[in-house]
């Protein structure tokens, strides 16, 4: 059968496309979901085009069941993934605990709408809470937050890779902004790029006889003493931690003599970035630091700036989401923390600007 | 183009300012430039004024909205009352002159206000449809962000599959795209 890609190639589309290429050249063998805007053309796109290369589609009856068919999917060894927004985000967080729970990979991207409830079908930054700890675990996940279409094609794939490898659910954080806008972007096949697939495996149905030649696959969601519940939540604190080191990515823009540092993540770098450069030409010591994963965070890497800075704006389309995980990450650090929110808006680069020439 | 371009364009749902978008933005990245459009969806999706983000560069482009255009057009009476907040004064405010009752709702503050009779021209010597394609024209005209000859080739990319039902179709589009880039020389 013929490749999604070959090779490499330039295109001008909307994200929501973006992420239906960047499924298929992943190699994902299916996609489980129910409508919300504005995720709805990832479905769309997937369903149109994953036939022709012998992919599959579920529609479920709501979120809930999405979730869970895509961690049914990936338990049977399907490179599986699901797509959602806002309630919906909400509705997969039962499921998605319970990937965390049993360390199932799954891959889940998520286009942030206005909130709470309803709200809005455009955009927002206020699911990333929700994202990074949503549930009743501690938020042993993976969370990549995107800020422009090339990170959203590059994630989407490597989601796919960090979360076979280790095995714990993996989210793509974009939002409504960059579902429904069109930009340049460059689309491969991975094995252009020397991107290896992690192997996707069952968790149950394996060959073989348990005890002779393969372990038990012993998966348990249900714990009947506290104890056993600690023992099992340590480890997966302790791998998570052992394997942060290798998954955290950051990207820093004009920090290094930075006296002001503007940290904002996903769609929102964009003005910080776009300001930072205007700023610069006027002379004026402004850097900005995006984590792009938001779990784990960049915390060391961020601290290490923060403190070399005389002040830190976190600059946010949501009231104080970024702020709280800037603020638990820096704690100790005495560099004062100046906050910008916007709730459901959109932040452009001119705004960005003139907040941060009340503190130069 | 030293700088970039921000456009902003606004009109009932309908009367295609999201497919001139498309088209524009089309045309650009076919140019090599970097181009981003965003469309304001939502509710405005189940009819009401329906606006398009555009922006093309030279360079990689930062945040998909901004405060204030370089160019808006607004093709209705709603959309004019919902646009004048994207000018400042380095903006080119461009009307319909055949929409009604709306001198008190111009921007105050912009460059320049235009009044462009592309529902005039389309309706008079080509065809009611293709006044998105006029007003398409007038916006290349006022700011060479693209060249004719990219702009037809994205039509032809867009529209083809009409185009070779009907030729004649192909033919009345690239018309309007001239009229457009005429008219607005004419009013500016």
């Amino acid at each position: 059968m013929t490749k999604p890609i070959e090779g490499e190639k330039k295109v001008f589309m909307t994200g929501n496309e973006v992420v239906a290429w960047a499924a298929l050249a992943a190699g994902a063998e299916i996609m489980y979901g129910y409508p919300i805007t504005p995720q709805n053309e990832i479905m769309h796109y997937w369903t149109r085009m994953a036939p022709k290369y012998g992919r599959k589609f579920l529609q479920t009856e709501d979120e809930i069941s999405a979730g869970f068919t895509c961690t049914g999917g990936v338990l049977a060894g399907k490179r599986a993934f699901t797509a959602t927004a806002g309630p919906g985000n909400t509705l997969m967080q039962e499921p998605m605990s319970m990937a965390e729970m049993m360390r199932i990979p799954t891959v889940l991207i998520v286009c942030q709408r206005g909130g709470p409830s309803t709200a809005t079908v455009i955009y927002s930054q206020q699911e990333t809470t929700m994202t990074c700890y949503g549930g009743n675990g501690e938020g042993f996940r993976i969370v990549y937050s995107t800020a422009t279409h090339q990170e959203l094609f590059d994630y989407t794939i490597k989601a796919f890779n960090t979360a076979w490898k280790y095995r714990f659910p993996t989210f793509v954080l974009g939002d409504g902004y960059q579902s429904k806008m069109r930009e340049s972007l460059s689309i491969y096949d991975p094995e252009a790029r020397n991107i290896e697939m992690v192997r996707a495996e069952p968790y149950v149905v394996k060959g073989g006889v348990p005890g002779e030649n393969r372990d038990p696959a012993h998966l348990r969601n249900t714990y009947n003493m506290e104890e056993e519940l600690y023992e099992v939540i340590m480890d997966h604190a302790r791998e998570y931690e052992k394997i942060a080191p290798e998954i955290i990515e950051y990207e820093e823009y004009e920090c290094d003599d930075a006296d002001v540092l503007l940290v904002a993540h996903g769609v929102v770098s964009r003005a910080a970035k776009g300001a930072v450069k205007e700023l610069r030409q006027d002379g004026k010591k402004v850097g900005h630091f995006k984590p792009v994963t938001l779990r784990p965070f960049p915390e060391k890497e961020l601290l290490e700036r923060a403190k070399a800075a005389k002040q830190v704006i976190v600059i946010e389309s949501a009231y104080g989401q970024l702020d709280k995980l800037v603020k638990s990450h820096l704690y100790g650090c005495s560099t004062p923390i100046a906050q910008y929110f916007r709730p459901g808006e959109g932040i452009t680069i001119e705004e960005v600007v003139q907040e941060t020439k009340k503190y130069l | 183009m030293a700088k970039g371009v921000k456009i902003a364009l606004a009109g009932e749902g309908g009367q295609g300012v999201q497919s001139v978008a498309m088209i524009l933005t089309e045309a650009a990245y076919a140019m090599g430039k970097e181009a981003l459009y965003i469309p304001n969806f939502g509710v405005e999706q189940r009819g009401g004024v329906s606006v398009a983000f555009v922006q093309i560069d030279d360079e990689k482009i930062g945040s998909p909205k901004f405060k204030t255009a370089d160019i808006v057009v607004a093709l209705s009476d709603r959309a004019v009352r919902r646009t004048t907040m994207y000018c400042d004064q380095e903006t080119l405010f461009f009307y319909d002159d055949n929409i009604e009752d709306v001198e008190e709702d111009l921007p105050k503050n912009s460059k320049k206000v235009v009044a462009l009779p592309a529902i005039k021209v389309a309706k008079e010597e080509l065809h009611p449809r293709v006044f998105n394609v006029v007003v398409m024209g007038a916006v290349i005209g006022a700011t060479g962000v693209v060249t004719e000859e990219k702009a037809k080739e994205a039509l032809e990319s867009k529209l083809g599959y009409k185009f070779e039902q009907n030729p004649e179709l192909r033919e009345m589009n690239f018309k309007a795209l001239q009229r457009g880039m005429e008219i607005v020389k004419e009013v500016m």
